[in-house]
């Protein structure tokens, strides 16, 4: 077993070239808004099966956006539901059998390679850098929103050579937040699948069993940390510098 | 920024996936998000709404519990004096009866001892005359003789009244 660190490209449209992550991507997003149709078809006052699940879960996460963020949750929760439920279903998608296994054989530079059509999408770092630019980009898009330009800029920069440091780190950890909540992501991601794929290289039946539920909740756990890390940013982003003090 | 080469990155699928999750977002938000988050919010307001009619229902159960309780006091009390001045009257009634009836007694004897008194007197009066005329007859026996029956009628009249 190879497993490959760039996702394999499997076609192209036009000149978007399309990876088998982008393919799974659209699969997803396919999966999450035929499901949101059908909720929000019938949604009715007493709850019934899929609206159930869904009202669980929504009443859950904004409940919780409510506490950090409070006035801002209508906000900032639209973006960090979705965060979390696209990673989730991608991630735990991604541990369906036929991920990595069926595939196409190509000529690549005069030896044939094994083309896999089907790969998690967030062991791509295309997907969890594109997931990390959004989250972060719209982290400061809101933090100008609510705090005007004049007291966003006041953040990073001041008049006083220490806070003109301090200021200048802060802006450096911005950066650092991008590489972090992708890397985070894709090196948890990616090494399951690496894992997976060994272990089922070594013996492929029952002994993945385990890795299989470690997969599950790591799917889980990083959906939840990237979501509960957006939050956070946000929310510290968007209050006035120095109300801490 | 070559390592990012090698991990895959291309920033053309950077941005189509930037513009597939800002898809998915709108659609959720639109179709998930807003409806689950407004049925939730309607739920809540139910809940309560509801729970302050049950609220106000208790009251309003309390209230009416002691109104009917305080009405049920004041009905016994009524009941109570009606009955009482009931009864006053009842003994008045009775009270009066007797003693009319004792009245009634007391003129009915009375008659009926006037009546005595009388009847006694006639039959006084009658025995008299019998006797006289019984006297009469004997003395015309031991005498022999008639005396005129007027005569002999004042004459023991007389006597019988001086004796």
């Amino acid at each position: 077993m190879n497993i490959e660190l760039a996702a394999e490209q499997i076609g192209h449209i036009g000149a978007l070239p399309v990876t088998n992550t982008m393919l799974m991507s659209w699969v997803v997003t396919a999966i999450l808004s035929i499901t949101a149709i059908i909720v929000s078809r019938k949604v009715t006052l007493v709850p019934a099966g899929l609206q159930n699940f869904f009202e669980f879960v929504i009443e859950y996460a904004y409940n919780m956006t409510e506490e950090l963020a409070h006035s801002k949750a209508k906000v900032f929760f639209p973006f960090i539901m979705t965060f979390f439920l696209f990673i989730i279903t991608s991630n735990w998608l991604g541990l369906l059998p036929g991920f990595g296994t069926i595939g196409f054989n190509e000529i690549k530079d005069g030896k044939e390679t094994f083309i896999p059509l089907l790969r998690s999408i967030n062991a791509d770092l295309n997907m969890t850098l594109s997931l990390a630019l959004v989250s972060v980009i719209v982290t400061h898009f809101f933090a100008v929103r609510y705090l005007g330009i004049k007291d966003y800029l006041k953040k990073w920069f001041a008049l006083n050579p220490i806070f003109l440091f301090v200021g200048l780190l802060e802006l450096v950890g911005e950066v650092t937040k991008v590489v972090s909540l992708s890397f985070r992501l894709f090196g948890n991601i990616f090494a399951g699948e690496v894992v997976l794929a060994t272990i089922a290289g070594i013996f492929a039946f029952v002994a993945p069993l385990p890795f299989y539920f470690l997969e599950i909740i790591v799917g889980f756990v990083q959906a939840a940390v990237f979501m509960m890390l957006t939050l956070t940013f946000m929310v510290l982003l968007t209050e006035k510098h120095g109300e801490e003090h | 920024m070559n390592f990012l080469t090698e991990f895959g990155v291309k920033p053309i699928l950077l941005l189509a996936q930037v513009v597939n999750f800002l898809i998915l977002l709108f659609i959720l938000k639109r179709f998930l998000y807003k409806p689950i988050l407004k049925v939730l919010e309607d739920r809540k307001q139910k809940i309560a709404q509801g729970l302050q009619d049950a609220d106000e229902i208790e009251k309003r159960l309390q209230q009416i519990t002691a109104e009917r309780e305080e009405k049920l006091k004041a009905a016994g009390k009524d009941a109570e004096g009606i009955l009482r001045e009931a009864t006053k009257t009842a003994e008045q009634i009775i009270a009066e009866a007797h003693v009319k009836a004792q009245k009634d007694i007391e003129k009915l004897m009375e008659k009926s001892e006037a009546n005595m008194k009388l009847e006694r007197a006639k039959m006084q009066q009658e025995m008299q005359a019998e006797l006289v005329d019984l006297v009469v007859l004997a003395l015309g026996k031991i005498t022999g003789k008639v005396v005129s029956s007027r005569d002999h009628k004042e004459m023991i009249e007389k006597t019988l009244k001086n004796l």
